[in-house]
């Protein structure tokens, strides 16, 4: 096996710095626009007429069961002749968004359901109307609830991220990909390129146990 | 003579489809399988009382569910070749999807197992059963039921991930895509008809593991629970 | 009935602590052979963890206690200190003790049959028929003989609880553990267990058990222990525990109920204050 040469892997990390923040900046993209269409898509199910709710099951159904890169060509490939030609960061960003949207989705519809029936009877016995319900009883506890959960989704939507390569958006895993193919040393890219997913991975399920803890109730529905 | 319909070049499509559909079903095979095999075999390890075993045990899954699979895929089939070794691309795709399953279906095994109620294990022991025995007649027999709903969920999983596999020209359903873009020019229909045939796979997948988690005796609950594993699972 | 030779269980000083709480401090306790030993208190006493260490499901820390005279859990180092011992030696010490749980158990996978065989096929390796006779001997003794081949998802708590007590019988235990054996079921399933239970004592079958039920207890009961905050606090026959209580903590723990009983029942003229 040949030596990893420390020289070699130092002299990577000014590339691999640049290509962690893409990576990250694809991340904080893809997160916040999913948790953002997740969650209409969950209030919409919540709230709306019947119709909203068979829309949800078409959403999260069809999205969750084809494989992210082929959405990924769709958009990238496949809208330019619709007449929509978007970046690479654009379609990695957008693609990747919808798509963690409908597992984000599926998260809300779990922690709402997990709220036991019987504070929503009195809330509404109460007089409380279904949208009151839904902000003041349900969306504190149910939040709360879901930020393990979301933090362990953020984790897959990095994972999901490196596939941004393919259509050829500068970061993590291209950047290793071409000094591979520029300097012919396989190694140390690869060593260094799974290590900074595995660091940042750690650092998201880092952030995301503080979180909990700091929102945390304790007499609280646990999920 | 007329241009073809949209219909009709579908219908030309489906061939070469069918023969990626073949291969991606192919390595989501070997990989599920194999994947059991090795995932319960860490599993075993990582219970062990050998600090080195289970601790190279536990670095396995955290290495193998902590990075994407792109960059396993890319390491073992870029990395062997830097020392002298030649792995063909179906080869390479096979053993890095087996590989990350197996890290998955390890922790898969483990959440079954200890969703056993203690107070069996208890009893068990109090009635002055051996460990060995209480694993094989009363730990095992409840597993299949136990971890139904997370496999069929992972199963899904490994025919999606599979996706990766066209990134190193191997002839799955992905790449024939790719390959029919390139000769007909028209992106949109193509991608979306293997988005089609993926949602095909997938659908039975979910539809035949539901009904098969119905069978093993969860009823209508087992049904129901694999609903909701799939409401949890990855992309 | 009163054996003048080495008590069933016995236990001396027995003390426990779970993290830096101190649950049991000590207690000491004979159970003869015959006898039906009943221990009551307020939750958190440590009743249910005297029990558990009596077999060992819960390891002690400070003293005794022996079954039939062979100490349980360790042996005793050249120093005298306690050494932990090995599980082959525990199992063979503790084998007379069968228990009885709270929340029975049962194997779900397995059918009431299996159920009751598997600890004699598995841990005592009995060929399979004379398990099974064992087996059905004791399904008949508790009345669930006609159910042998049903699985527990299809029994009700009573009849699962009555399984359970059918396989501690299987293996002709010496004496009977009953953790809360009917805290876990519905009220109208409970009396069908505590009649079995009653038919196992008049039958002369040693028990120790830890129960809610407190006209049951004082029915059925040769001596009745109460247990507060982790130490023994009286003992005595039932009369002299909770049908003329003479201790005060006792009289209180056993207010609530004896306002009920007086309430619903005709028995009132069996509950005086003490003189």
């Amino acid at each position: 096996m040949n030596a990893i040469d420390m020289g070699v892997l130092l002299g990577l990390l000014p590339d691999f710095g640049t290509a962690a923040l893409r990576t990250l900046a694809l991340l904080a993209a893809a997160v916040a626009g999913g948790l953002l269409i997740g969650f209409i898509a969950n209030l919409a199910r919540e709230l709306g007429p019947p119709l909203f709710a068979r829309l949800y099951w078409v959403y999260t159904a069809v999205w969750r069961g084809v494989p992210f890169l082929v959405h990924l060509f769709i958009v990238y490939f496949g809208l330019p002749s619709a007449g929509l030609a978007l970046s690479p960061f654009q379609a990695a960003a957008l693609t990747l968004a919808v798509y963690s949207g409908a597992y984000f989705a599926e998260i809300f519809r779990a922690c709402w359901r997990a709220i036991p029936a019987g504070q929503i009877e009195a809330a509404r016995a109460a007089g409380l109307s279904r949208r009151q319900v839904f902000a003041v009883i349900q969306c504190p506890q149910a939040l709360r609830a879901a930020v393990p959960l979301i933090a362990n989704q953020a984790i897959l939507v990095l994972k999901e991220s490196a596939l941004a390569s393919v259509i050829t958006y500068p970061e993590l895993t291209m950047t290793a990909g071409r000094i591979v193919a520029v300097q012919f040393t396989y190694v140390e890219p690869y060593l260094l390129l799974a290590l900074c997913y595995w660091l940042l991975a750690a650092a998201i399920a880092r952030a995301g146990r503080l979180l909990a803890r700091r929102t945390a109730i304790d007499a609280m529905v646990k999920k | 003579m007329n241009a073809p319909t949209l219909l009709e070049r579908l219908a030309g499509y489906l061939p070469l489809l069918a023969h990626g559909a073949a291969t991606t079903l192919l390595v989501s095979l070997v990989a599920i399988a194999a994947g059991f095999v090795l995932g319960a075999a860490l599993l075993g390890l990582s219970r062990s009382r050998a600090r080195l075993a289970a601790g190279a045990a536990a670095a396995y899954v955290s290495f193998f569910r902590g990075t994407p699979l792109l960059v396993q895929l890319l390491m073992l089939f870029y990395l062997p070749s830097a020392m002298g070794l030649e792995l063909p691309p179906l080869a390479a795709a096979m053993l890095a999807m087996t590989l990350n399953s197996a890290a998955f279906q390890c922790e898969i095994l483990r959440a079954g197992l200890a969703s056993i109620p203690a107070g069996q294990i208890e009893a068990a022991a109090s009635f002055g059963i051996a460990r060995r025995q209480v694993f094989r007649h009363i730990e095992l027999p409840q597993i299949a039921r136990a971890v139904w709903p997370a496999v069929v969920s992972e199963a899904i999983d490994v025919v999606k991930n599979s996706a990766i596999v066209s990134v190193i020209a191997v002839a799955d359903l992905a790449r024939v895509g790719r390959q029919l873009v390139a000769s007909t020019y028209r992106p949109l229909e193509v991608f979306m008809a293997v988005g089609v045939v993926y949602l095909v796979m997938t659908a039975a997948i979910f539809a035949l593991g539901s009904w098969l988690g119905a069978r093993m005796g969860g009823g209508r609950a087992g049904a129901r629970r694999i609903v909701e594993q799939a409401a949890g699972g990855q992309p | 009935m009163n054996d003048t030779a080495v008590p069933m269980i016995s236990v001396r000083g027995l003390g426990k602590s779970f993290g830096g709480h101190r649950v049991l401090q000590g207690i000491d306790l004979d159970v003869r052979r015959g006898e039906v030993l009943t221990l009551i208190g307020p939750s958190g006493s440590g009743k249910t963890t005297v029990l558990r260490c009596m077999n060992f499901l819960e390891a002690y820390d400070e003293g005794e206690v022996r079954i039939r005279g062979a100490l349980l859990g360790y042996r005793r180092g050249p120093d005298g200190r306690l050494l932990p011992e090995s599980e082959r030696i525990v199992a063979e010490v503790r084998e007379p003790v069968a228990m009885v749980f709270q929340q029975f158990n049962l194997w779900p996978h397995m059918t009431a049959l299996g159920n009751v065989m598997a600890p004699l096929t598995l841990a005592k390796r009995m060929p399979p028929e004379r398990a099974q006779k064992l087996a059905m001997a004791a399904l008949a003794r508790v009345g669930m003989a006609d159910r042998a081949g049903q699985r527990p998802g299809s029994l009700s708590g009573g009849q699962q609880q009555r399984v359970g007590i059918a396989r501690a019988l299987a293996a002709s235990p010496e004496v009977l553990l009953l953790d809360e054996p009917t805290s876990a079921l519905d009220p109208e399933l409970v009396d069908e267990v505590l009649e079995v239970i009653k038919s196992l004592s008049r039958d002369g079958m040693t028990m120790v058990m830890v129960t809610h039920e407190m006209s049951f207890a004082a029915e059925v009961s040769d001596r009745i222990v109460f247990m507060e905050r982790g130490r023994l606090v009286a003992q005595g026959t039932p009369d002299s525990i909770v049908y003329r209580p003479q201790n005060e903590r006792v009289r209180a723990f056993l207010q609530p109920w004896v306002r009920r009983s007086l309430a619903g029942r005709a028995e009132p003229a069996s509950i005086n204050p003490a003189p």
